[in-house]
């Protein structure tokens, strides 16, 4: 039981990290539908660099930096070109999704190294994200550069005005929330599922964006529903430990997929929107272009 | 930029004419072309070489080509399930659900007439045919329906919801014809049960009658865009949900109805695949990898810019170019995924250009300045 609750926090700490990443996006005004994308990249070169050095620090640092590099094109097309952003991150989901299947295909199978210690019992990775979370949550609501983030993802013209220059900011973002993206992914890869299969992500990517609209925005709401969702997606992969021989092991995987659904169509009725007062960033997906 | 006495300038577009937009799409394909051959480069290979072999297994190949339409015929069934709620602004990424999903239908209605472990099962191909694709457009529209009345009547991400029933698609039709599942073949392994040699689909000019459906369809849906009263709600409903609200169109009626349709001719395309092609007849072991190509539908939809007409030369072009890489993949020795990396490419080519449907680049010659001489200014 306690080795099904230790599984299920590692699922939860690759969510709730790709979801920080793009909660930060967010409240900048700048959605990346991407996301799985960029953990794809992540994971891959974290694969490969991991693999090929022995090293699972500079697979890391491959992960974060391939993450910043496609988020900083996020930047260009969407902050930039003024490209519509559902666009530019389909764009990058299906690149990822291309091109990680042709490059990461000759590393395919295991990674083969020793796994990664655990610290307490548990992965350091989870400290980690609680205390990325926690920061994140410090700088947001806490700092001045956290009220101009908000401000730009709020109402960038009233931002401009005030002096924030909202372009910056929003790279700002998008870059960090990239790096946060890859090394979702490179924890993924090398310590989640370390066996390196094309799309081997499956559509996480996608939970982490669902987690995000569950989260109204708040990274301790959106930790709570990644950790719900890990244990979630750990007894749909062995339901024996509840429920022996109830369904195929098939329609277990169905599960988490449907719940997710269900989840965030309860969050989208207007009821729970009035109760609990939606927090989404005014600005969300919509290109600032400075006047003049 | 200044160039010697020209100048480039960026200017904005007020509109954006036909030939022009056509113009963006054939350059942003060509664009992509050109960086996918850097993968021909990482291969060792000669780009032309390579080139070369794709076009001509894919074109002119008596074996490439019906592959090549078979897989253009999907292709374009899956664009036209992007394009419909695409032009009211919406996201189908779900037609890999869709499509299994319409799958399941098509055989669905012939596990009913009891045709599992039968091949030799008469059943009239007049009655069984049509009844298989109407079953297949059924289960692909539910499916749909699902995120379009979710978007419509919860305002539910689309994208989100359609993913999700992706995955969910894949893990049910992976229980049906896997494992002991309801459609599992009988003899074969972790596919379905072989269709009844009677209901396999016509061929004309040995292609699947399909074509004629896919090219009917195209007509039909320029037609229903460009003149009916539907297609303009949808239009304007894609360019602004509230105004359309305003003038009278039903919010909650247009996601569901776009989803509906697309999620149909999704099913269709199942049908097409695993139900029309010559030497399949059954939902193939590698279901998973057409709901890869599905995927397709998303860009051809991008280059088409919505336009089913337009549609028809792009999945040409992408059915040839995903066979023929499949078949330069193997003659040249390349990894596998060649076509997937082609996919990525152009998707990301086909974002960047997206930029010069709001801009465009003008020369400007400057006028020569009369020498004003003898006059201080």
């Amino acid at each position: 039981m306690w080795e099904l609750f230790v599984r299920s926090l590692d699922a939860s700490i690759v969510l709730a990290i790709a979801a920080l990443g793009e909660l930060i996006g967010q409240r900048s005004g700048v959605l990346n539908v991407g996301i799985e994308g960029v953990m794809l990249f992540g994971a891959t070169f974290g694969f490969i660099v991991a693999q090929t050095t022995g090293d699972y620090t500079t697979g890391f640092i491959a992960a974060i930096a391939i993450g910043a590099i496609i988020g900083l094109m996020h930047g260009v097309f969407s902050i930039t070109l003024g490209v519509d952003q559902v666009v530019s991150g389909m764009g990058i989901w299906i690149l990822g999704f291309g091109l990680t299947t042709y490059i990461g295909n000759p590393y395919t199978g295991p990674l083969g190294m020793a796994r990664i210690d655990r610290i307490g019992g548990l992965s350091p990775f989870f400290y980690l994200a609680l205390a990325l979370i926690f920061l994140t949550w410090f700088v947001l609501n806490k700092t001045s550069l956290g009220l101009k983030i908000r401000s730009v993802g709020e109402n960038p013209e009233v931002a401009e005005v005030s002096g924030v220059s909202v372009n910056r900011i929003r790279y700002l973002c998008v870059i960090v929330s990239g790096m946060l993206m890859g090394l979702a992914g490179g924890v993924y890869g090398l310590s989640y599922n370390p066996v390196w299969n094309y799309n081997f992500l499956m559509g996480w990517g996608f939970i982490a964006l669902a987690l995000v609209f569950f989260s109204m925005w708040n990274p301790f709401i959106m930790f709570g529903g990644a950790v719900l969702f890990g244990a979630l997606w750990q007894l749909a992969l062995s339901p024996e430990f509840i429920l022996p021989g109830v369904m195929s092991r098939y329609l277990w995987r169905m599960v988490p997929f449907v719940i997710t659904i269900v989840v965030l169509v309860l969050m989208s009725t207007r009821w729970f929107r009035t109760h609990w007062g939606a927090a989404k960033p005014e600005a969300l997906g919509v290109p600032y272009k400075k006047e003049g | 930029m200044k160039i010697g006495e020209h100048e480039l300038k960026l200017i904005k577009r007020v509109d954006l004419p036909w030939w022009n937009a056509m113009i963006i799409s054939i350059i942003s394909v060509i664009v992509a072309l050109i960086l996918f051959s850097l993968v021909f480069v990482h291969s060792g290979v000669n780009p032309l070489t390579g080139f070369k072999e794709i076009f001509q297994f894919a074109f002119l190949n008596r074996n490439g080509l019906p592959l090549t339409i078979n897989r253009s015929i999907f292709i374009f069934l899956c664009t036209c399930a992007f394009i419909i709620p695409y032009r009211a602004g919406l996201w189908n990424i779900g037609m890999a659900g869709q499509l299994y999903a319409g799958a399941l239908g098509a055989f669905g209605v012939m596990y009913l007439f009891g045709a599992k472990g039968d091949p030799n099962l008469y059943i009239a191909p007049g009655i069984g045919i049509p009844l298989m694709m109407i079953g297949a457009m059924f289960a692909g529209g539910a499916i749909g329906g699902i995120a379009g009345f979710l978007r419509g009547r919860f305002n539910v991400n689309e994208i989100v919801t359609t993913m999700m029933l992706n995955s969910i698609g894949f893990w049910f039709i992976s229980y049906m014809v896997k494992e002991g599942g309801p459609f599992m073949n009988p003899v074969g392994r972790s596919e379905s049960f072989d269709l009844p040699l009677s209901v396999r689909a016509p061929l004309v000019f040995g292609t699947p009658f399909t074509i004629i459906v896919a090219l009917l369809l195209a007509i039909l849906l320029y037609w229903v865009f460009a003149k009916t009263r539907i297609g303009y709600k949808i239009k304007s409903y894609g360019l602004n949900p509230l105004a359309a609200k305003y003038s009278g169109i039903n919010p909650q009626v247009i996601p569901v109805l776009v989803f509906v349709l697309g999620g149909m001719i999704a099913g269709l395309a199942a049908y097409h695949y695993f139900g029309a092609m010559p030497g399949v007849f059954k939902i193939a072991r590698n279901y998973a990898e057409f709901g890869d190509l599905s995927f397709y539908g998303i860009i051809c939809g991008l280059i088409a810019q919505g336009n089913p007409l337009a549609a028809i030369p792009v999945s040409l072009l992408f059915g040839g170019l995903t066979n023929g890489g499949r078949f330069a993949q193997g003659k040249l020795q390349m990894g596998f995924g060649v076509d997937y990396a082609l996919l990525g490419v152009m998707m990301i080519t086909m974002v960047v250009l997206q930029f010069f449907y709001r801009y465009k680049i003008v020369w400007i010659k400057p006028e020569k300045e009369i020498s004003d001489v003898g006059i201080i200014r």
